[in-house]
């Protein structure tokens, strides 16, 4: 294990600039604007630390052997869904500010008063406070125990892991369901979408996937994880490839049925979305989040490039902020609101996240050393 | 051994050993080095020093022309030769291409790397690989594993290659004969192969034919097929009339066919003919006349249509100085609207035949009525 290097300063003016910028948004840009910025964070945060737990539990339903040397740095990325916790908590004060269906003018709304028991701040609350405790029980079974595993050197965990593998997958279908639907679809309570859910997957899983490779890439960069060779790499390159598609197939398919069936409750969210200067963006993400990676990784060199590689993954990332974006800023109403209250959003968030990450990295062991497939994974050749 | 041979085939008891001895086995420049293995062995491609496999980019680029396929020929379809408007939507509405993009694309590109992977790398079809009837093919398919140094011209020599394999640690040698390589599409295969078709055809029909028949509730999925929906021509539980087909609804107008000069046909005489007279408007006034018009009015617009007395009314001779007179309006509301005996036109022609046939009748008065004048050639 390497040392523990001092915290760069350049991170902590950033969140300081930043926080002073996120309590300024409340007072001059008003609460709306405040709690729209959160909940972005929020879901960003969310989806970020899910996706990489879903890898990690991934590895265990299949009993995949190739990701066991790089399985600890999702699972280091997974804690993130521990910050993302109180982050959440808080942004409940934004239910009554932003979602519709929480505020008192829904009960003389047809359709929302319909669904006011299921829309209600009281059991919205209960529903991410679930959520959250079985994250938290997830954490502890697959992080926790692989990390334990370090010292332990004990096999059972696998066996454990691989036992809670599938109802993890319930459990993240579950969780990320309600993030999908109470967080963002929540902010326009007359549309609704069945496959919206797993368009967040989609979102989430890539998020996930770029940030391993990143991360993993940034460690090989401080000489760390010797023995993760280009193989392991062309499958990580490989699943964001796919992945990329299947973001958009999902993301199309929920677009053209609307576009289809032109239906005004359903086709309204894409008409907000094409108008002005959201056209501009909705354009920018699939070329962002589809074309631009889908072509950057279609070859097979490309997959295991770690340059290529590194540049993908913070264009998907990024892609994946514009996409969240997409998705709840139109909530605000007009035209796209980009200024300096989401630039001290993004100092405050980015720069918390990435002092996480950095403190993360340095837990356990940089593989799970006490995984008897340890070796199996590092002499995967493909 | 006079006979000529294909290959020697040198066999292993480990992969370690195999790994070994193909860097020897290729200094030597016998022969094209050749494993096989009952299992993929991980480096084995870099050793063999087999180039990369062109197949990725042949599927790339088949699987490019079937999108640009699909797009084409739906683009084509659908907003050129035959636009019908679906759902209120473009034409050319790119949207819904896209599944059948994504669809053709995929098929273009599983066929190529299907078909171009057998027929053009592995140069199939070849019966009877000379490895497949060698004593060894059993172990190399179980727990051996075998280099073979390939002929690459008349001049290999098959005890040099026994002799190198044997040095690079080959435990048993085998030299596999040439193959016959006389033409397989004989009459007889042809026959065969269409005959076994036809066979299977035949089998599989009858039996889907025989399930769905006998055993209907065994079809697998029908909600498609049950689900309700109107039919043309057919009764249905849906509207409450009973009928699967409805009038439209009343005031629908047709695309093309918007009413206008509804009022008298007095005001109708303002109207102004917003064709050009051009050839092709005439040409098409002439195609409605001859179509619509010509049995009442008669080729000449002279009211000596080929109708019998048994018609009941005299049709208008347009040629009479009444009609002549007549501002364009006028006779386009009498093809609109119709007048007495005359039967309306509006559902009949579009805006644009009715404008057409008007410019035509006059057409048709004018060289009933040609003055000298006429005879001067306009330049054109
Ligand atoms: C079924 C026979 C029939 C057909 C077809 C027919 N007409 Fe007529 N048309 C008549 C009759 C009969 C009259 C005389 C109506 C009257 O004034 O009583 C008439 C009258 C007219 C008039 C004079 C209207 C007026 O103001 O008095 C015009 C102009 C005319 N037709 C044009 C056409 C044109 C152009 C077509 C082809 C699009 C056409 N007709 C097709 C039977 C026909």
């Amino acid at each position: 294990m390497s040392q523990q290097k001092p915290t760069p300063p350049i991170l902590l003016g950033a969140v300081a600039l930043g926080a002073a910028g996120v309590l300024g948004t409340y007072f001059a840009a008003g609460p709306e604007r405040f709690w729209a910025n959160w909940v972005l964070w929020f879901v960003l945060m969310f989806t970020l630390g899910l996706g990489s737990l879903f890898i990690v539990a991934l590895e265990h339903l299949v009993s995949a052997k190739w990701s066991v040397p790089v399985r600890r740095i999702p699972e280091r990325l997974a804690t993130l869904l521990l910050p993302a916790i109180p982050v959440g908590l808080i942004a409940l004060c934004a239910v009554p500010v932003l979602y519709p269906g929480s505020r008192p003018e829904a009960a003389h709304h047809p359709i929302l008063a319909g669904k006011a028991f299921w829309l209600s701040l009281p059991f919205f609350s209960a529903r991410t406070v679930f959520a959250f405790v079985l994250v938290v029980i997830a954490l502890a079974v697959l992080v926790g125990g692989s990390l334990k595993q370090d010292v332990s050197k004990d096999p059972a965990f696998n066996f454990r892991a691989r036992k809670f593998a599938p109802a993890f997958m319930a459990i993240f279908a579950l969780v990320i369901t309600l993030v999908a639907f109470d967080w963002i679809s929540g902010l326009t309570p007359e549309w609704y979408s069945d496959i919206f859910g797993v368009y967040i997957f989609a979102g989430a899983f890539l998020s996930g996937l770029a940030a391993t490779a990143l991360s993993l890439l940034y460690l090989q960069g401080e000489g760390r994880l010797e023995g993760v060779r280009q193989d392991h790499l062309y499958n990580l390159g490989a699943f964001l490839f796919a992945f990329t598609v299947f973001w958009s197939y999902i993301g199309f398919a929920q677009y053209m049925l609307m576009w289809y069936a032109n239906m005004p409750d359903e086709v309204i969210y894409y008409k907000v979305r094409l108008a002005g200067a959201w056209r501009a963006i909705t354009f920018a993400l699939a070329a962002l989040h589809f074309i631009l990676p889908f072509f950057a990784l279609v070859t097979r060199d490309a997959k295991r490039d770690p340059k290529r590689l590194r540049r993908v993954a913070i264009l998907m990332l990024s892609a994946h902020v514009l996409d969240m974006y997409w998705l709840i800023f139109p909530a605000l109403g007009g035209s796209p609101r980009f200024g300096w209250p989401e630039l001290s959003f993004a100092l405050f968030f980015l720069g918390g996240i990435l002092l996480w990450i950095r403190g993360a990295m340095e837990r356990g062991e940089d593989m799970p050393v006490g995984d008897p497939f340890l070796r199996e994974g590092l002499e995967f050749r493909l | 051994m006079s006979k000529k041979s294909y290959a020697v085939l040198g066999l292993f008891d480990t992969p370690d050993a195999l790994m070994h001895a193909i860097p020897k086995l290729r200094a030597a420049k016998l022969g094209t080095v050749e494993a096989y293995t009952p299992y993929p062995i991980h480096g084995i491609d870099e050793a063999l020093g087999l180039r990369r496999s062109p197949l990725g980019g042949m599927v790339l680029v088949m699987g490019v022309l079937g999108a640009l396929t699909a797009f084409g020929f739906q683009y084509w379809i659908s907003a050129i030769d035959y636009p019908i408007i679906t759902g209120g939507k473009s034409a050319a509405s790119w949207e819904a291409f896209v599944p059948i993009m994504f669809e053709v694309t995929v098929l273009f590109a599983t066929f190529t790397a299907g078909l171009g992977m057998l027929l053009l790398l592995n140069r199939l079809p070849f019966f009877g690989h000379p490895v497949l009837s060698s004593k060894a093919m059993k172990s190399i398919t179980r727990d051996r594993y075998a280099l073979a140094l390939e002929a690459e011209s008349e001049t290999f020599d098959s005890a040099a290659a026994a002799q190198a394999l044997e040095a690079a640690g080959a435990a048993e040698v085998e030299v596999l004969p040439a193959p016959d390589r006389s033409p397989f599409l004989t009459s007889d295969y042809i026959l065969r192969t269409l005959g076994s078709i036809f066979v299977a055809c035949l089998v599989a029909g009858l039996g889907i034919y025989s399930l769905i028949k006998w055993f209907p509730l065994l079809a697998p999925m029908k909600y498609m097929q049950d689900q309700p929906r109107l039919n043309a021509q057919k009764a249905s539980t849906f509207f409450k009339d009973g009928h699967g087909m409805q009038p439209p609804v009343p005031g629908t107008v047709a695309r093309g066919y918007l009413p206008t000069a509804t009022g008298t046909q007095e005001a109708a005489a303002t109207l102004v003919n917003p064709l050009p007279r051009t050839k092709e408007v005439f040409a098409q006034g002439r195609k409605v006349y001859s179509n619509r018009c010509e049995v009442c009015h008669g080729a000449l617009a002279n009211g000596a249509g080929s109708l019998t007395a048994a018609y009941g009314a005299k049709p208008a001779n347009l040629q009479a100085q009444q009609f002549r007179d007549y501002p364009d309006g006028k006779i386009y509301w009498a093809v609109v609207n119709g007048k007495n005996a005359m039967p309306a036109h509006a559902a009949y022609l579009t805006e644009p035949q009715r404008w057409a046939v008007v410019h035509y009748v006059r057409a048709l008065q004018r060289a009933q009525n040609a003055t000298d004048e006429d005879l001067k050639v306009v330049a054109p």
